[in-house]
């Protein structure tokens, strides 16, 4: 018997089917991967999962009985605990605090019991936390650990983990990978949501494949490729391979000499970072989420406050000039994470008013004339393959690709000599992510220096001609990335300079 | 249990069945209030378009009304643009009205048409300061303009005050707390009856149109409003876009101010903003930010005040019920707003049940 | 946006239209009944407060409704007008619906009643308490400074803490001399008793009103006297268990425990005088002020809660002010300065009592003009 089976379930937003007639079923003791491209209804499904949405039609059956489940709560009592990207964590408290939070407890809590009750957990699931540190002292990986402690605590057997990995170093996914097997042994079940195929392969026992809503296929991991699953994703058949582009770096473009920058609560984002960056060349940014990168990209831009060091443009310092100025000296960036609507473009406007969002200083007089913008609109509609209603529709009720086809299209448009990315293909889909390297090889190919921030490491390796690691701040490592590998950089990125594992709590 | 549900993109046609449905049940509902008060609700739904547009000197009642209104929901249009929530639309009214006081009552010898022009370069100046000083707090550390602004409404009425009761009373009013009438020459005259106002109101409409949808400004406007680090990456000022858009808004609600006192009060009083600062701000929000809309909306809704005033006099009902009325049909047309935007969703109260089969 | 532009525009020309359209032409009230030769009276009351407010207004709205029963002509009211250019926008609309007789019961609508009175000068305005007339306006009040000075014996009579609070509003003469009249009456019978007085700034705001008598309360007053449109401070009395003279209307039922007694007006008479003149074609702008002879006021009937003696004193009073041997500004009389303001054997004209160089409190009284 399965241990979850959801059938038929229908779920929309609006005119948007996010979950088409889906069948979904989980075993005892399984590691069952969901994967799919965004946009695909991984996440509308373990919502109707962990409560939080309620299906429009279909059923669920958890250990063979339909059930209801119409509040957090609600799921949790049915055995069911989901760990969000984003931590439910409260700062200032305590491991043991934040487990017992919003449980009903008798009026006098047993302390050293509960700590008891709390240690038996963690040592059966091999879960390595302290009760009594605070959150705000923990690593992300800690946090992740106590998120899981804290569901499992609760009384969940079946654990959902949305895109776990994607704040974590190589190092500490393969620890949770660790902690996922140990719950396996247990009797649990693990539902894990990613678009990585390369740990689905790694760690999976069985995989279901999303694409537009629907259940394309669930297949055992054993039995297919990262083509396969490539292609179920994506609809057809894909090449997974980025064509390098020869490398011809020209003379020195950009040079950044021991950059310090603070955060307004004067904590140092940036400590002392030098690196210079050539024409005709693409250097990549690797490191943990948080590790400096965004400052980086602003700083550079004139967005974030330097304290103290330069960044030489052409042989001219720009700190200190305005953002207007960077712009008009042919710096580009194209900013993505979550910012990409809120940064790069304006999320309400249309096509044609974002793209005059950094030339429309230059007209002449106090109105705007839009009629060039607007033939623009259509050849980058034309040239980057946008799907969209038309130029004047706002770009948020674009997809998350062509958002970013409008960003980059924009950008790429402005003839930069200096092209900053971060993260260009954050949350879009194979076909798009592949479009966009393809852009950026081809700027590097007219002699653009590039400066790309990613977070696959498979992707920066293949696609960028040197790596640079960030780490706490600091640059661990730069490596040529024709002879790096990926453990080299794992180490960098968790702090260890040259082999060498560099306290950065101390520093 | 019932729960909100954001609703996706609605149609045209169908959000407007859902405002039409609004004001119909609003008239229905109200009828049974008319009902009570034994009238016939017809006849006082006539007797407020009647009231309203009956003759040519409701029509220029309205119109006046509207005038006010539409040049202050332009100003407040201009902050709500850049989402900078200015609720002191009230306070920026009485100082534009307090400068614009300033000279009538002490140059009043001044030839007319320049003490005008003055009076209303004074009363724009003084709104447009008055709201300055919660942008700069809010540019330089960040406070919640809408707290700032709404304090600042007292103080602007206190200040008013002390003017009326103290050093600005009519020595000739008997004691009486009033400030001296303007001369002739500190009042704006008419055109077609009605105080020259509605032509300034209608220029605006179109210079706050063009300023929002086709000037740079405007366009740093917008951007800002939606997010402050695209304005940032964008190379807008961001500081000097807030003052510059903040000081248009006050100053319109300052020239609003000017207005009243000149054109309707004919000196400064503590009433001269008649609320108007805070109806504009539900006139601005139900014109969607436009300055076309705006002012349609400004006249339906001065029709509404003017069509309730003609039957509290013509079918003796109380203020309260008339007031109520209005409200009603606000409160209606406003919460279909809330429909057009969400949905409610009934949960069946079937937690209970799954977790009892779990606990087998 | 072009074409809701365009919308827009033509929107502006049709208004634009009806407005010249109809512009020339006579205002509507005007234009009423062109054909009947004798005009139908039709008459607006512009009030201040609410009809219901237990004082100023609802004495009106009596005057009114004896008006009505009388004569039967047609009436409108509008109430909670403020003193503002709404006043003169109520006057307007009231005129725009036919009506050619108008009386306006604040002292602050004077200007703009002056305002309407000039813009329509076929219909006959009636202000009550102010000092401005024209051939079509018409001033009209009563001397309420008689009954306040009787309510004074009385109150002067009940205090044993002999201090005394009044909730005044404005520091216009019509309240000054209610004040001082108080003040003398309550001295005539009780030399060591004060009159605090608490200005409220306000004719209609209760809670406002309710607070300053609380205030004087406080201060040890056990009797309350007030020139408010409403009650609140004889509620204020009630809550406090001690005693009240009310104002406008008799206001026992409000305060059955603490009333004593109120000067109250009767408008009723004078209305159906003035509007019988009108339709008789008689009428003039005058400046009317009766006083108690004339019956336009009075003081109501002492309650139980009245001292004893009080009647007595009253009415003797009473007897002494209507045979004019109390003229009650008749001097020597000091200010609560010290300054002599009238004379020994000299009696205040009725043009010195309204003019603004009444601005002073007699002996007796704790407080000053702001």
């Amino acid at each position: 018997m399965n241990l979850i089976s959801m059938e038929g379930i229908t779920k929309t937003f609006g005119r948007v089917v996010a979950n088409k007639e889906i069948r979904f079923q989980v075993k005892h003791g399984e590691i069952h991967a969901l994967l799919g491209e965004n946009g695909a209804g991984k996440s509308t499904l373990v919502n109707m999962l962990s409560g939080i949405y309620t299906p429009d039609s279909g059923s669920i059956f958890i250990r063979g009985k339909a059930v209801k489940l119409t509040s957090p709560r609600a799921a949790l009592h049915a055995g069911i605990g989901m760990i969000h990207q984003h931590f439910k964590l409260v700062e200032v408290m305590t491991a043991k605090e934040n487990i017992l939070l919003g449980q009903k407890s008798s009026f006098f809590i047993r302390d050293e019991q509960l700590t008891q009750k709390i240690k038996e957990f963690s040592h059966r699931f091999q879960l390595d936390v302290d009760p009594n540190k605070k959150v705000y002292d923990m690593s992300v990986g800690e946090k992740q650990t106590l998120e899981i402690l804290k569901v499992l605590y609760r009384g969940a057997n079946i654990l959902i983990l949305d895109e776990p990995t994607a704040v974590l170093t190589p190092q500490e996914t393969q620890k949770l990978f660790q902690i996922m097997l140990k719950m396996k042994e247990e009797g649990c079940a693990v539902i894990f949501i990613t678009h990585k195929m390369n740990e689905v392969l790694a760690i999976s026992d069985r995989i279901t494949v999303l694409r537009k809503g629907e259940t394309v296929k669930t297949v055992n991991t054993g039995e297919t490729t990262t083509q396969e699953l490539a292609e179920l994703m994506v609809g057809h058949p894909v090449n997974l391979a980025i064509k390098r582009e020869e490398a011809t770096p020209g003379k020195v473009l950009l040079e950044v000499k021991d950059l310090i920058v603070e955060s307004e609560e004067r904590v140092k984002a940036l400590k002392g970072v030098s690196f210079s960056l050539a024409a005709g060349e693409i250097l990549g940014v690797a490191g943990v989420a948080g590790s400096g990168q965004k400052e980086l990209c602003e700083a550079i831009a004139g967005l974030y406050p330097v304290k103290s060091g330069e960044v030489f443009f052409k042989g001219e310092n720009l700190v200190g000039l305005s953002p207007r100025q960077i712009i008009t000296r042919g710096i580009s960036m194209s900013f993505v994470p979550e910012d990409r609507l809120g940064m790069g473009l304006v999320a309400s406007m249309d096509m044609v008013d974002n793209l005059i969002l950094k030339e429309y200083q230059n007209q002449k007089g106090l109105l705007i004339n839009r009629k060039p913008a607007a033939a623009k609109s259509k050849n980058i509609i034309q040239k980057l393959e946008i799907s969209t209603p038309g130029i004047h529709h706002p770009i948020k009720e674009l997809s998350g690709g062509n958002i970013q086809k409008v960003l980059l299209g924009r950008e790429l448009d402005s003839n930069p000599d200096l092209l900053i990315t971060a993260y260009p293909v954050r949350g879009l889909d194979i076909n798009v992510s592949y479009k966009i390297y393809e852009l950026i090889n081809a700027e590097k190919k007219k002699g653009v220096a590039v400066l790309f921030i990613g977070e696959d490491l498979d992707v920066l390796l293949e696609l960028c001609d040197r790596i640079m690691v960030l780490c706490g701040g600091e640059i661990t490592g730069i490596l040529a990335a024709k002879q790096a590998t990926k453990e080299q950089l794992g180490l960098l990125m968790a702090g260890e300079k040259n082999g060498k594992r560099e306290d950065t709590e101390l520093a | 249990m019932l729960r909100m549900v954001k609703r996706a993109q609605m149609s045209k046609t169908k959000s407007t069945g859902i405002r039409l449905l609004a004001v119909f049940l609003a008239l229905a509902t109200a009828a049974i209030l008319i009902m009570a008060m034994n009238l016939n609700p017809l006849e006082v739904y006539g007797g407020l378009f009647k009231g309203a547009f009956g003759s040519a000197y409701r029509v220029r009642e309205v119109i006046i009304k509207a005038t006010s209104l539409i040049i202050t929901s332009l100003g407040i249009a201009i902050a709500f643009k850049m989402q900078f929530w200015n609720i002191g639309g009230e306070g920026q009214i009485l100082m534009g009205a307090f400068a614009a006081s300033c000279l009538a009552l002490n140059i009043p010898d001044l030839s007319r048409p320049l003490l005008l022009v003055l009076m209303i370069i004074a009363g724009m100046i003084g709104g447009g300061l008055w709201a300055l000083i919660p942008a700069f707090f809010r540019a330089q550390w960040k406070t919640n303009e809408t707290i700032v602004t709404l304090m600042m409404n007292y103080i602007a009425l206190k200040w008013v005050m002390y003017l009326q009761y103290g050093p600005w009373k009519d020595p000739l009013a008997l004691g009486f707390p009033k400030i001296p009438n303007f001369t002739l020459n500190g009042i704006l005259p008419k055109v077609l009856g009605m105080h020259i106002g509605w032509i300034f109101a209608i220029i605006l409409v179109f210079l706050v149109a063009i300023f929002l949808n086709h000037s740079k400004k405007g366009y740093e406007i917008a951007v800002l409003g939606e997010s402050e680090n695209t304005a940032l990456y964008a190379g807008i000022n961001v500081k000097r876009t807030i003052i510059t858009a903040i000081f248009l808004s006050g100053a319109l609600c300052g020239l609003t101010g000017m207005i009243q006192a000149s054109a309707l009060n004919n000196t400064l009083s503590i009433e001269v903003s008649e609320g108007i600062g805070y109806t504009a701000i539900i006139t601005t929000w139900l014109g969607g930010l436009k300055p076309v809309f705006i002012s349609l909306v400004s006249v339906l809704f001065a029709a509404l005040l003017q069509g309730g005033s003609f039957i509290q006099i013509a079918f003796g009902i109380p203020q309260a019920a008339a007031q109520l009325l209005q409200g009603m049909i606000l409160f209606f047309v406003l919460g279909s707003e809330f429909f057009i935007r969400y949905k409610l969703v009934v949960d069946r109260p079937s937690l209970g049940e799954a977790k009892e089969e779990l606990e087998e | 946006m072009k074409r809701k532009a365009s919308i827009f525009l033509v929107l502006l020309m049709v208004m634009a239209l009806v407005v010249t359209g109809c512009g020339s032409a006579k205002p509507a009230g005007e234009a009423q009944d062109p054909v009947n030769e004798q005009p139908k009276v039709k008459v607006g009351f512009v009030y201040i407060g609410p009809v219901t407010d237990g004082g100023w207004t609802e004495a009106h709205e009596n005057g009114r409704k004896y008006l009505v029963e009388k004569l039967g002509v047609e009436t409108v009211i509008r109430e909670n007008v403020p003193e503002s250019s709404e006043c003169e926008k109520v006057i307007n609309d009231m005129v725009d619906q036919g009506c050619n007789v108008i009386f306006a019961t604040s002292f602050g609508f004077m200007e703009y009643v002056e305002k309407a009175a000039q813009n329509y000068p076929d219909v006959k305005f009636l202000h009550c308490s102010g000092f401005k007339m024209a051939d079509n306006m018409g001033v009209y009040f009563g001397r309420m400074y008689e009954p306040r000075y009787l309510s004074g014996v009385v109150a002067g009579l009940k205090t044993k803490t002999n201090k005394i609070g009044y909730v005044a509003a404005f520091e216009i003469p019509e309240v000054l001399r209610g004040i001082n009249a108080f003040t003398m009456g309550v001295r005539s019978v009780n030399p060591k008793a004060t009159v605090s007085v608490k200005w409220t700034h306000t004719w209609i705001d209760a809670p406002r009103a309710k607070e300053a008598a609380k205030a004087l309360l406080n201060e040890g007053c056990d009797v309350l006297a007030q020139h408010q449109d409403a009650p609140g401070p004889q509620v204020a009395a009630e809550e406090k268990g001690v005693w009240s003279v009310g104002y406008n209307m008799d206001m026992t039922a409000i305060a059955p425990k603490a009333h004593l007694t109120s000067p109250v007006w009767n408008w009723g008479p004078y209305y159906v005088a003035q509007v019988q003149a009108v339709m008789d074609g008689t009428w003039k702008a005058e400046n009317y002020w009766g006083g108690m002879n004339e019956g336009i006021i009075n003081l109501s009937p002492l309650t139980e809660n009245a001292p004893e003696g009080a009647q007595e004193a009253v009415d003797k009073a009473k007897t002494a002010i209507l045979s004019g041997e109390n003229k009650i500004w008749t001097g020597p009389i000091k200010d609560n300065t010290g300054v002599e303001r009238v004379p020994a054997g000299v009696t205040l004209t009725d043009e010195q009592l309204t003019s603004m160089d009444f601005n002073w409190l007699v002996e007796g009284v704790i407080g000053k003009v702001e």
